[in-house]
């Protein structure tokens, strides 16, 4: 039974049984992943997968289901849950499904070519990109995971007022991580990239090299002694920092408590080298959208602007209770959640340092590479993250060696109005990035 | 779910291309998630998840593909689509596949069977522990209460003829209560779960649990912050078992030891702990998280010895380890839905109990941290390095509890960690958690009395 079918049932059906208005929000993707190991396939994987939540207004409250499978046999299961889930609602602030906005932004040209390359050019990718790595320093020992994979996915949204919002993407990511070993020393260290157009566009050659200079780098390390530092977050753990406190610019989150940015819009609420955007519409960038899970179109938002905040992240309902408009940061963390609030593209905007002139103006510090244990080490309600790390000692503005086994205690809040200099080394990886960031001082455990 | 000649049809076209073993997993899933915010029910949801994976391996290599399109033609499409990745040719399928349908034991009685009619009085239980959490103190000043269910029926068939099925519950409450104190935000947590169905929240301690959760955010949010460097730890019973699951547990997953990448591996017979650690993975225990009858490869899950007095004594070993390490497997393959190839994967985890008392540990502890509840943590298993975050820690001075502390976040490697165990008390218990792997998100148990580490980074602040 295709989609459409599927929907035209699920509303005829829902109708007669008294829900006023229905929406289907529906995600399908396919994917084919290969990783090799010594020079063999190690794993092949193949995906067809779909799901569907449905929402729809019954006695005036807004109850939702979810299905993945979209056969006739479970319209009842979801038209009866979402009934007996609406009832027991309390929350005042009601959902209501969107007409839709006037106009949407052009959607980027999607690459249909991308989802039918064939297996052996991923297989071929992923080998070079072992032998690359293996060949290129003799203290790498095993490439531990090696992979190369294409995905293509769809969204759509269908409502009884209207809307009809569908959007189609494709993404090839090539992931590499190694192990090292010398003097008995183990350390690891991986990379990865991506392309919207093609496996062939990446450069397979470059993300080998800087997975294994990744890894190598980190031989030789120990601890430090536990003190204060000057801390360099390279912009990879400073995207991952940031990463982790996202909610706290959640309308949602500062509503309901959670956040303490609530009560700070246009407050000062970090450095003035700070200027934290959102754009769902930027180019070639892995994360985007030109609508959100509500079907609202999306826009650029700054959400800082030069330490100042701005705007929290707004679905239509946080939007209305705050009397504003919506910033189009409806979300869904998976198909089958209910309507939440999230960013889209969001980065730190980049300043005009390159890292090396970051490190050659450090006398005495520490740059942190990677940060561990994030879901557990850090506590949105509070900002306060202690977080194992690993990284390099730097001494007279030179990286002198790797450092391990010490942990970085701190504070979200601090850390963002505490931001000295921003890096000009801005990458998008994913949907939430940032330049490296360096803090005048920050608490590291060590020996 | 599936008739099993459609199944028997999809493994012999999974094996066309000269793949040696072919194995199938049907998932039918219900899962039910209420939520509720400052005593305001804002989440009710239910979902069906419906899927089937395929995975057909060659010696050491594995195809694996999945679909939710059940339809007949979808699933020989998939099969023969997933058997083209299979490399190397070889004899063509002539295998005849015959399937013998068996039931298992169920080891795990379900009282009350989740269902819809059961939302309102699991409202009220959610009631109880925002009361009972907001109530605790003044300085509480948001909660939020959640309870889900799930009931997973799986088919497991493959090309030796195997063809079970069994059905998995789950349920589980969760409580935040979060703790304002000028600027300063705390959150605490708790949440207890079980392989059971809704009897297992009658008879928990709903308000015990809420003022648990109440109580490390109102301490903490209060609270200094722990001091920096090596120091003795002692981890309290129950969860804090997550230390031997993140230093040891994941380390002995054939998914790292197979390649010989974990620091456990080709160490069996040795000494890797303190001679006081026994540490075992038992996935038959009663009614238990991490439970199961069968795992998701449809093996008997069962006791496995890890560790005895400090010696190691084996590894958790899925099908494909067994493959690749030449030894049997011990019901260890594990996955989170469909959605995912199984590996090797720890169930309940715990370390034995030992001879010492909780009272005799504090009491011979000078100086150090007392980790009485934790978070989660992780670990890098080629290297060891792990780490877990203590959601709840006090000082102790002079063989007493003292005052408390936050941010106390512990790290260490693991054979190094294990073999400063010095003391081990007598009072076993376990907590619940969601474990996060190759294979997914799994419900596992980690559990140990209460033990001391003599010497361990700790992850403080100094000067505060």
């Amino acid at each position: 039974m295709n989609i459409q079918q599927f929907q035209e049932a699920l509303f005829a059906i829902g109708r007669e049984m008294g829900y006023a208005d229905m929406e289907i929000y529906y995600v399908n993707g396919r994917s084919t992943s290969v990783k090799v190991l010594k020079g063999e396939i190690d794993q092949y994987t193949i995906v067809e997968n779909g799901g569907l939540s449905f929402r729809g207004v019954i006695n005036g409250k807004m109850g939702y289901a979810s299905t993945e499978k979209l056969e006739l046999d479970v319209i009842d299961f979801l038209l009866e849950e979402a009934r007996s889930n609406a009832d027991i609602l309390e929350s005042e602030e009601q959902d209501e499904l969107f007409a839709g906005s006037e106009s949407y932004p052009e959607q980027p040209a999607y690459a249909s070519t991308l989802a039918d390359t064939v297996p052996e050019i991923l297989i071929e990718a992923a080998l070079e990109m072992e032998r690359t790595a293996l060949a290129a320093d003799p203290r790498i020992v095993m490439a531990r995971h090696c992979s190369v994979s294409i995905r293509e996915n769809e969204v759509l949204i269908v409502n009884t007022k209207g809307l009809h919002c569908h959007r189609r993407k494709s993404l090839a990511t090539a992931y590499v991580y190694v192990i090292a070993a010398d003097h008995g020393e183990t350390v690891t260290g991986g990379w990865h990239d991506y392309s919207l157009r093609s496996v062939e566009e990446i450069d397979i050659v470059d993300v080998a090299h800087k997975a294994v200079q990744e890894a190598v780098s980190k031989l030789g390390a120990h601890t430090i002694q536990s003190d204060n530092y000057p801390v360099i977050f390279r912009h990879d753990a400073a995207a991952q920092l940031l990463a982790a406190y996202t909610s706290v610019f959640s309308a949602e989150s500062v509503d309901k408590g959670f956040s303490r940015l609530a009560g700070k819009l246009g407050q000062k609420v970090a450095s003035e080298r700070i200027t934290l955007i959102d754009d769902p519409l930027m180019e070639n960038v892995p994360a985007g959208s030109t609508f959100d899970a509500e079907g609202s179109a999306t826009c650029r938002n700054e959400i800082i602007k030069d330490g100042e905040l701005r705007t929290y992240f707004h679905n239509r309902k946080t939007a209305r209770k705050a009397g504003v408009e919506s910033t189009s940061h409806a979300s869904k963390g998976s198909y089958n959640g209910k309507i939440g609030v999230s960013y889209h593209n969001l980065y730190v905007e980049p300043g005009t340092s390159t890292l090396e002139e970051m490190i050659r103006k450090t006398d005495r510090g520490l740059m942190i590479v990677e940060l561990q244990g994030l879901h557990a080490g850090t506590n949105t309600a509070s900002g306060n993250f202690s977080l194992a790390c690993l990284g390099y000692w730097i001494e007279q503005g030179q990286v002198v060696r790797a450092v391990n086994q010490i942990t970085v205690s701190g504070n979200f809040f601090d850390v963002l109005q505490q931001v000295e200099e921003v890096g000009n080394d801005l990458r998008f990886t994913g949907s939430c990035t940032s330049p490296s960031l360096k803090l005048a001082a920050l608490s590291i455990s060590g020996s | 779910m599936i008739h099993p000649t459609q199944i028997q049809d999809m493994l012999q076209a999974a094996l066309e291309t000269g793949g040696d073993f072919a194995e199938v997993f049907v998932e039918d899933r219900t899962n039910g998630q209420l939520g509720m915010t400052g005593g305001v029910v804002d989440t009710a949801l239910s979902g069906r998840d419906f899927g089937i994976g395929i995975r057909i391996m060659k010696e050491h290599f594995s195809v694996y593909a999945y679909t939710s399109d059940m339809s007949e033609q979808s699933l020989i499409r998939l099969a023969k689509s997933a058997a083209k990745a299979i490399r190397g040719g070889g004899a063509p399928g002539t295998h005849a596949i015959t399937l013998h349908p068996h039931t298992i034991p169920n080891q795990h009685p379900i009282a009350i069977i989740p269902d819809g009619s059961q939302k309102r009085a699991k409202i009220d239980m959610m009631r109880r522990a925002h009361e009972a959490a907001s109530q605790y103190d003044p300085s509480i000043t948001q909660t939020s209460v959640g309870i889900s269910n799930s009931i997973q029926n799986v088919l497991i068939a493959n090309s030796n003829g195997l063809l079970v099925e069994d059905t998995r519950t789950y349920t589980r409450m969760r409580i935040s209560a979060i703790a304002t104190h000028g600027e300063h935000r705390q959150s605490g947590f708790r949440g207890p779960g079980a392989y059971a169905g809704t009897e297992f929240l009658e008879n928990l301690n709903i308000e015990e649990n809420a003022r648990h959760a109440a109580r490390i955010a109102t301490t903490m949010v209060k609270a200094g912050y722990a001091p920096s460097g090596r120091l003795p730890v002692v981890i309290e019973n129950g969860f804090g078992g997550v230390l031997f699951h993140e230093a040891c547990g994941h380390g002995l997953e054939s998914t790292a030891v197979a390649h010989g990448t974990s620091v456990f591996a080709n160490k069996i017979g040795q000494q890797v702990a303190s001679p006081l650690v026994t540490a075992i993975d038992d996935g038959t225990i009663q009614n238990a998280w991490g439970s199961l009858n069968i795992d998701d490869e449809g093996a008997p899950t069962q006791r496995n010895v890890l560790i005895e007095n400090g010696i190691l004594k084996g590894y958790l070993i899925d099908r494909m380890g067994s493959r690749q390490m030449g030894v049997p497997a011990t019901g260890s393959g594990r996955r989170q839905s469909y959605k995912f190839a199984p590996a090797s994967r720890m169930n309940n985890t715990f370390i034995a109990n030992g001879d010492s008392t909780r009272e005799e540990i504090i009491a011979n502890t000078e100086y150090g941290i007392y980790a009485k509840s934790l978070g989660g943590g992780s670990v890098n298993t080629s290297t060891s390095e792990f780490n877990f975050a203590v959601e709840e820690a006090y000082m102790i001075r002079n063989g007493k509890i003292a005052e408390p502390v936050k941010g106390a976040t512990l790290i260490g490697k693991g054979i190094e960690t294990l073999q400063n165990i010095d003391m081990v008390s007598n009072n076993l218990d376990h907590g619940q958690g969601m474990c996060g792997s190759v294979s997914g998100s799994l419900p596992v148990n980690c559990g140990q009395p209460t033990i001391r580490v003599s010497e361990m980074t700790v992850g403080g602040r100094k000067g505060e």
